[in-house]
């Protein structure tokens, strides 16, 4: 499979030539810059959008018993502006500025897979444009952004827009799944020479552990959203309670995706104000590796706290207690880095400009945040305040003051980097306090209004003592920063055409994107500077207080590892999860209905009668066929290594072979249900059976279809014995799907875990 | 509450044959680690006090057949707490001499294979919950002997290639981070099946043999065979997860302070990294 791989000397080649028309040009550039600039406007744009939502729903809520808005509308603008927000805004603009300064601050020549970099960057363009769409068929998406069932199911939500949402967050799932797995494969396989893991900035290492949390947390969220869809389209009951299904089990999902989900928007704001703090202090960050080791603690913890969304659904005592436990754990690896970021400040020599300012109030502002959500983790209070504009409040800190913050602050900073010239910073000034004022202004009252009782997304409240008020202020500060963004654009517009020219390194910063000229040229970096530390153009501008000298930084030992197989491996374990959930909620759904503890068992349910028409010999014979085809393919790879080339060619059709047999065993089994009338909607055993069996067998499916790439490659002569690598990450998927095949049979056909 | 304190006598056992474990254990090691530093002492009275609180504490008592969760707390004393101390508590120098002759060497190489050593660890959690093998090492006093043995031998066998005393069997970092982290990951699994599923998971304890009178006691405190399986899963999970993560912690303390090989790559890498920049 052609991966998109480069080598650092292909690449002029790979850039394709300059056109007569520039818009051709950004539209098929593969620069890693060019398309960080792309995610970093489409996001831009999509702020003005969420922001515009924003607005009007302020204006609807600025006066008790307004009617500027109809409750359909206001439903549908709260749902637009999360799902805006956290996957057309928050998730592109960070993936942006990663494309962007990743390959740059590790010097990297380009990212690791340019072509895969376009592809996540054109499905997160289409899915989110198909997502406004909705807008056009008169039924945009309202079931909230987390479109709880039963809301989101068929029954209350029969207009196409909860359909938009699915497929476009679908979409976007899949483009944002690609760019992490590139961002990975960069970062472990494309620093420079001396720059060990163990020295990259801080920006990159978040951008890694944000890598791995896309990587792991998004298909959670694409399988729920497959049987939602599933419920949806063809009838099935995977979330309907009303024929067994289970409405808490999409709650569960969703939250094992949206928990992590936080932190994949909160860390690389981490990382950003890691590099703009100590810029700004003329200091090297204070506690370096307990910064770096304490997000490792976050990735992991973040995994497993999911269920503190879920207090106010009756999960038990014991549930509660062991999830607010865990949330209150995963406070201390996030609350001292608060400490880490002061420490560096202290005693620095401050320079105060508006990086600096939007830095300062993200400490201020994310503390308060954070301490709003250790409130949460008490469940006693979680109880009384959910579902009221304190969350609102709480998540607006962390997200706005919080996130957006850093990124003003990695703006300011970044700007001169990106485009040669430096921002205003009079103007950047009267952003900040606008902005700081309100933001400030809108979400502190809200503290009070959830305190007091005002329920989130209801679209108009009544004239309650206080509420007036409060709102009319909130709505204030909503303007506040609408007129601060215009404040920003107009900043960037004039600074494009008369700011101050930058120069190279005008922070006189640390990292490496400072030792190529702003804006770099295509190729990143004429000379790759010497790395030696963990401030490697620091060490350079002064060498005699170069950090080497005093302080050791574990060495660069090298290793790099193999792309086609890091990306091969990234991508199942992606996939994994993916299997993992769906198979979890065969378990759930097919042990429901077994009979209780301590009774006599019941009789027969309808589970039992469809799920004894499998035929599990049968069956068991075809997953030979497929087990089988691992051990031809690896046969097919040792030929390949030894250049046998008609020996590797009758293996790897024998492989290809014994897969289309498996495909169709399960074509003849699906036949045989389908005529005895046991189609996805019968029972849950079906729709679950169906689901599982059916994605795999799509997976098989591709599987023989890069086998079968691989054989005309081979074929053709273009699979030489050196390129056995690319021929192993395709046996890294299939050997995959096998694997999977293994669980699923256990667990479906012979009853494992029931 | 109070009936609760009259009944403490029934839930010790201070005639657990543990004790014969715990001082043969601890003459070996006093003969065998004669200078031994404070800090592996304690980690070796540690390990000692876990054995004999799991066996002679109500948590030995009451996993004999009455609670789940309890079951559990000695389950993961047993697999994970007392190997993790004993190999603390072992000498680098001491092991590095044994370690040295070529059949323990090897034997240290074959438990330091990262596969193994995850296998074993998660084996037999998963496989002492098959419901009915579960139950059979509660009914039957020797195959719980069989159970806990494989417990401590699988726990030694998991722990050994990220904490074993002797360095060089140690996991690369991002293996043994992975390592600790699938842990963490099928531990939940477990868990959560355990907590979520409403199949018994171990029969014996839905219905308990009250041996000692204090089934009512226990039920009284909301302890029905319901939420005690769904506190012994909840326990399965949450506490080893919080130990993984705290031993990849450990690990990258130690990726981070890997500054000793510094003369020794620095001849050898930085020729080349030169060379390469300057291209």
């Amino acid at each position: 499979m052609t991966t998109g791989s480069v080598e650092e000397s292909q690449l002029t080649m790979l850039e394709p030539q300059p056109t007569s028309t520039r818009m051709l040009d950004w539209v098929s550039t593969l620069d890693h810059k060019r398309i960080g600039i792309m995610y970093i406007l489409t996001a831009v744009f999509y702020l003005a959008v969420g922001g515009f939502e924003a607005l009007l729903m302020r204006i609807q809520l600025a006066f008790p018993n307004n009617t500027f808005l109809s409750p359909e509308m206001f439903n549908q603008l709260f749902t637009m502006h999360g799902t805006t927000m956290v996957f057309l805004v928050g998730m592109p603009v960070l993936t942006g500025f990663a494309n962007y300064f990743v390959p740059l601050m590790i010097g990297a020549r380009d990212v690791a897979f340019p072509r895969l970099n376009s592809f996540g960057f054109w499905m997160f363009f289409f899915g989110a444009a198909l997502l406004h769409f909705s807008f056009l068929t008169g039924s945009a998406p309202n079931a909230g952004w987390f479109s709880y069932v039963p809301l989101s199911s068929k029954a209350y939500s029969s207009l196409q827009g909860v359909d938009y949402w699915i497929i476009g967050l679908l979409i976007m799932g899949i483009g944002s799944v690609s760019g992490a797995i590139n961002i990975f494969a960069t970062i472990i396989n494309l620093r420079a020479p001396g720059m060990s893991l163990q020295r990259v900035p801080l920006f990159v290492w978040m951008m890694l552990m944000q890598a791995i949390l896309i990587i792991l947390a998004l298909p959670a969220l694409n399988s729920a959203l497959a049987m939602l869809l599933i419920d949806r389209w063809l009838g099935s009951a995977f979330f309907d309670p009303t024929r067994g299904g289970s409405a808490v089990l999409w709650q569960h999902y969703f939250w094992i995706f949206g928990h992590p989900e936080v932190y994949i928007l909160i860390l690389p704001g981490f990382g950003m104000i890691s590099e703009v703090i100590p810029v700004f202090s003329r200091k090297p960050i204070y506690g370096y590796t307990f910064i770096a080791a304490s997000s490792v603690a976050i990735v992991l913890l973040g995994y497993g706290v999911w269920a503190h969304h879920m207090f106010a659904v009756g999960l038990g005592m014991y549930a509660d207690i062991f999830f607010a436990v865990g949330s209150l754990l995963i406070a201390i690896p996030t609350g001292i880095k608060v400490f880490n970021w002061t420490a560096t400040l202290w005693g620095g020599e401050i320079k105060f400009n508006t990086s600096l300012h939007f830095a300062i109030a993200f400490l201020l502002q994310f503390v308060i945040g954070g301490l709003t959500g250790i409130m949460f983790a008490a469940v006693p209070i979680d109880w009384q305040l959910t579902d009221t504009y304190f969350v609102v409040a709480h998540f607006h800190y962390v997200l706005i003051g919080g996130l957006v913050f850093a990124l003003f602050s990695a703006a300011y900073y970044w700007f001169p980097k990106m485009t040669g010239r430096m921002l205003n910073e009079r103007i950047g000034i009267l952003q900040f306090w606008l902005w700081v004022l309100g933001f400030n202004m809108t979400f502190m009252v809200q503290h009070f209004l959830g305190m007091m009782g005002m329920p989130r997304r209801v679209y108009t409240y009544a004239d309650n003592p206080g509420w007036a008020l409060l709102n009319g202020i909130a709505t204030l500060g909503a303007v506040f920063m609408a007129v601060g963004t215009l404040v920003f654009l107009w900043n960037i517009f004039k600074s494009l055409h008369s700011g101050k020219i930058a120069g190279d390194n005008p922070w006189d910063a640390f990292t490496l994107e400072w030792a190529t000229t702003s804006p770099p040229p295509p190729e990143n970096f004429p000379v790759i500077p010497e790395v030696k530390s963990r401030r490697p153009v620091w060490d350079i501008n002064h060498p005699e207080y170069a950090d080497w000298k005093k302080e050791k930084t574990p060495e660069d030992k090298g290793r790099r590892g193999n792309l086609a197989k890091i990306a091969a491996w990234s991508f199942i374990a992606s996939e994994a999860v993916f299997f993992l959930l769906l198979l979890v909620a065969y378990v759930v759904f097919n042990t429901k209905l077994m009979a209780p503890v301590g009774e006599a068992s019941s009789p027969e349910t309808l589970s039992d009668v469809t799920s004894s028409v499998l035929d599990v010999k049968r069956t068991g014979i075809f997953s030979l066929f497929l087990i089988t085809s691992s051990l031809t393919f690896w046969v097919a790879e040792r030929f390949l290594k030894a250049g046998k080339k008609s020996a590797f060619v009758f293996s790897l059709g024998l492989t290809i072979l014994l897969g289309i047999i498996f495909l169709g065993g399960q074509v003849w089994e699906y036949t045989g249900l389908l005529s005895n009338g046991i189609s996805i909607n019968s029972d849950l055993f079906s729709a679950t059976f169906f689901t599982v069996t059916g994605f795999h067998g799509i997976h098989v499916t591709a599987g023989v279809i890069a086998l079968f790439v691989m054989l005309l490659m081979g074929l053709k002569g273009n699979l030489s014995s050196e390129k056995t690598h690319v021929f192993g990450a395709v046996g890294v998927y299939w050997h995959f799907v096998d694997v999977v095949w293994i669980a699923v049979f256990g667990i479906i056909y012979l009853g494992l875990l029931q | 509450m109070s009936s609760y304190f009259d009944l403490t006598s029934s839930l010790w056992k201070w005639d657990s044959p543990i004790w014969l474990l715990v001082l043969t254990l601890t003459g070996m090691y006093f003969l065998l680690q004669r200078s031994t530093s404070g800090k592996r002492g304690a980690a070796f009275s540690v390990a000692m006090l876990a054995l004999t609180l799991a066996y002679i504490s109500p948590i030995g008592v009451l996993s004999d057949g009455y609670l789940f969760s309890a079951h559990v707390v000695q389950h993961l004393l047993l697999l994970l707490i007392i190997p993790l101390f004993l190999l603390l508590s072992l000498s680098e120098s001491a092991m590095e001499s044994l370690f040295s002759r070529p059949f323990m060497n090897r034997l240290g190489s074959v438990m330091a294979v990262p596969f193994l050593g995850w296998l074993s660890g998660l084996g037999v959690m998963w496989f002492w919950h098959i419901p009915s093998f579960c139950n059979a090492s509660t009914v039957n006093y020797s195959l719980g002997i069989f159970r806990d043995a494989t417990f401590l031998l699988a726990g030694l066998a998991f722990w050994w290639p990220v904490f074993s005393p002797v360095k060089r069997y140690h996991l690369n970092p991002s293996v043994a981070v992975a390592y600790l982290f699938s842990a963490c990951l099928a531990c939940t699994l477990l868990g959560i099946y355990i907590t979520f599923t409403v199949i018994s998971v171990c029969p014996a304890f839905a219905s308990p043999v009250d041996r000692i009178g204090i089934l009512n006691l226990l039920y009284d405190q909301g302890l029905n065979p319901a939420t005690d399986q769904r506190l012994g899963g909840l326990l399965m999970w949450v506490p080893p997860c919080s130990l993984y993560v705290t031993a990849i912690m450990v690990v990258l303390k130690r990726w981070y302070a890997d500054i000793e090989t510094v003369p020794t790559s620095q001849t050898t890498a930085n020729p080349g990294s030169l060379r390469e920049a300057h291209q």
